[in-house]
């Protein structure tokens, strides 16, 4: 077990280190030089070679990247031209939670939809209710969600006036406001999720309830839905995990969609804005920390997936 | 004495039911038009251990899960009756039933592997129907699960309580599905196939530990075996399937030494015995249960069929203690 996790760790900084020097690099070759940025159209030769050095952009790129990433290990990610702001809490003390936040309540949502209905379609497989179930699926899973976010955003927002259309709050600041204003986004980069859910969430039960296993719990004469929700549905937690980690990607991009779309302060935000403003270094940042989110987020799955199944762990 | 054989036939009499432990009469399941049980007539008395034997697809396992109710109507179309202990199962409401299963009506897997959940701790498997029917306390099912492991011979049952099933042997896990389905002191054990997914040197020691358990809880036993040897070493009576119906039942010894029906003939000569010059096979193979023929179902396959045997079917007919159909009893 200690082992396997050491390899699993070893492996995460193995990808991390690639992260880093391809968002270095991809930086490299972006067209546009960063100190012209900085100077603006009009600087002298001299104050122009004083902050390439500065910046320490005239030694060799391998020092450069070596500085870079101690710089950045240490949490000094330099400091935004445009706002003046500390990037590193500007990404991980600002932007990282309101991500975060809308991740995991949009998971929340996901879930609390997408399991009963996946359970209910199977349970009923080939009744109207599977059939409804498996459109909902298939139409939340293509649906864009920019879309979806504009259409809520127009119905709820604009036309009813039932929930706010953009801002963030913090749910640890004022729970029931920061939900209010969570709800719409939260729904939005959740439908994606939510088909998908259903569907795994079908098919692993339909697979689960023909296994002997389930006839042998009815045999003991445990009722209908502790059959289901007790014998099935803890054999079908571990795909589900599975694909739900698989697809952490997905909710990351799907996060950034939703951000913007309804103006969240969140790490997508950030990354768009830079973009516009050629902002390089956060745009590092925000690569950097989307990709650690990412790999700690898949390491998290993974330690999940050996929790929950009792044949992936070590034999006493 | 004419009054007397009418109210017998007429009335279920209510002293013969207290005697009998099941009754299966004239019982039918039909899966999509096919027949799958064709009239299947049974008695089982207390305390009596009956073997069903018969070649893959007679309907052995389809009848034991008929009779723990895990195929009913409306998933399959039933008709007769299943009387257990006065009881008709087939009028009984699922909640009810429910509590029979795992309850007074134990069932055995064939492959311990495949129906142990493999989430969940043997200790919380036994103690599953120990809650559930005997309301025992968390602690109560603990100590009563490791007694019930104890008396299926599992060494340091303590220590085994909270493994799961992948990290015991395959004996070993039969033992824990026997000692789930002896929780509750069942009136009635099934045992479908209990040994086919073992090693030959456990298989006779595990039919040898059901036997003693079933003894000792002076419980009915139910085994649906493929062996005719086996099932008549084991059980006291045999009921020979073939294809959905009982072709042949009594006493084990006279089933298995003077069998009546040609199917059971070939059973036994299938029976591999030392110093026998040759195996004689049955030839052919149970039809498929949308071309069953009209008559005797064996006929197709029968040595001795004439022509009615394709028309009609054999009525049941008592013969030198045991029922038999078919149209030429020796």
């Amino acid at each position: 077990m200690w082992q396997a996790t050491f390899t699993k760790l070893g492996q995460t900084l193995l990808v991390l280190l690639l992260v880093s020097v391809a968002s270095f690099s991809f930086l490299k070759l972006a067209p546009g030089d960063p100190v012209t940025i900085m100077l603006g159209s009009d600087y002298s030769k001299a104050s122009y070679d004083q902050l390439t050095q500065e910046l320490g952009l005239d030694q060799p790129v391998i020092v450069q990247y070596g500085h870079w990433l101690a710089n950045f290990v240490r949490g000094d990610w330099g400091t935004s031209y445009i706002t003046n702001q500390n990037i590193f809490e500007l990404a991980v003390f600002q932007a990282l939670p309101v991500t975060l936040t809308l991740a995991a309540f949009s998971l929340l949502i996901a879930l609390v939809i997408g399991i009963p209905t996946g359970v209910m379609a199977a349970l009923y497989r080939n009744s109207w209710v599977d059939v409804l179930a498996t459109t909902l699926a298939i139409g939340g899973n293509a649906f864009p969600s920019f879309y979806l976010g504009i259409i809520l955003i127009w119905v709820f927002g604009v036309g009813l006036g039932w929930f706010p259309t953009l801002g963030f709050v913090a749910p640890w600041d004022d729970f029931w406001q920061g939900m209010w204003h969570l709800a719409l986004p939260a729904i939005t980069l959740g439908a994606w999720y939510v088909g998908l859910i259903a569907r795994i969430t079908r098919s692993s039960l339909l697979e689960v309830m023909g296994q002997p296993y389930i006839l042998a719990a009815k045999a003991r004469g445990e009722p209908g839905w502790r059959v289901v929700w007790v014998h099935g549905m803890r054999n079908v937690l571990m795909p589900l995990i599975t694909v739900i980690g698989l697809q952490l990607g997905g909710m990351l991009r799907g996060a950034v969609m939703t951000e913007v779309v309804f103006s969240l302060p969140g790490l997508g935000m950030m990354i768009t804005s830079a973009v516009l403003n050629r902002e390089y270094i956060v745009i590092q940042a925000g690569i950097m920390l989307t990709g650690v989110l990412f790999v700690v987020l898949n390491l998290m799955v993974d330690q999940t997936y050996q929790f929950l199944d009792p044949r992936l762990r070590r034999r006493k | 004495m004419n009054q007397v054989s009418v109210l017998a036939q007429n009335i279920p009499v209510e002293s013969h039911a207290e005697a009998s432990l099941l009754e299966v009469r004239d019982f039918s399941l039909r899966r999509k038009k096919a027949t799958v049980l064709d009239r299947i007539t049974l008695s089982l008395s207390p305390g009596e251990t009956l073997g069903l034997i018969g070649e893959s697809g007679a309907g052995k396992s389809t009848l034991a899960m008929a009779l723990i109710g895990l195929l009913r109507a409306p998933e399959v179309e039933i008709e007769g009756s299943l009387r257990f202990r006065g009881t008709e199962l087939t009028a009984l409401k699922e909640a009810d039933f429910r509590r029979l299963r795992g309850n007074k009506i134990g069932l055995i897997f064939q492959d311990a592997t495949a129906a142990l959940n493999p989430c969940f701790t043997v200790g919380k498997q036994i103690a599953e129907p120990l809650r559930r029917h005997l309301g025992l306390s968390a602690s109560a099912c603990r100590a009563r699960a490791v007694e019930l492991m104890q008396s299926v011979g599992i060494p340091e049952p303590r220590l085994r309580l909270d493994a799961y099933p992948h990290e015991l042997s395959g004996g070993m896990q039969q033992r824990i599905m026997i000692a789930i389905a002896l929780a509750c002191n069942p009136e009635l054990l099934l045992a479908d196939e209990p040994t086919s997914a073992l090693d030959v040197t456990i298989q006779a020691q595990i039919m040898e530990l059901i036997l003693d358990r079933v003894r000792a809880l002076n419980s009915s036993a139910i085994f649906v075996l493929h062996d005719l040897a086996l099932g008549a070493q084991v059980c006291d009576r045999i009921a020979v399937m073939y294809a959905g119906q009982i072709v042949e039942e009594g006493p084990s010894e006279r089933v298995l030494n003077a069998p009546l029906h040609p199917y059971t003939q070939g059973l036994k000569s299938c029976v591999v015995e030392l110093g026998m010059p040759t195996l004689t096979p049955i030839p052919g193979q149970i039809p498929p249960l949308d071309a069953m023929p009209n008559g005797c179902r064996f006929a197709p396959r029968c040595p001795k069929a004439q022509a009615i045997c394709g028309e009609q079917r054999p009525e049941t007919q008592t013969r030198d203690g045991r029922q038999v159909a078919c149209w030429f009893i020796d």
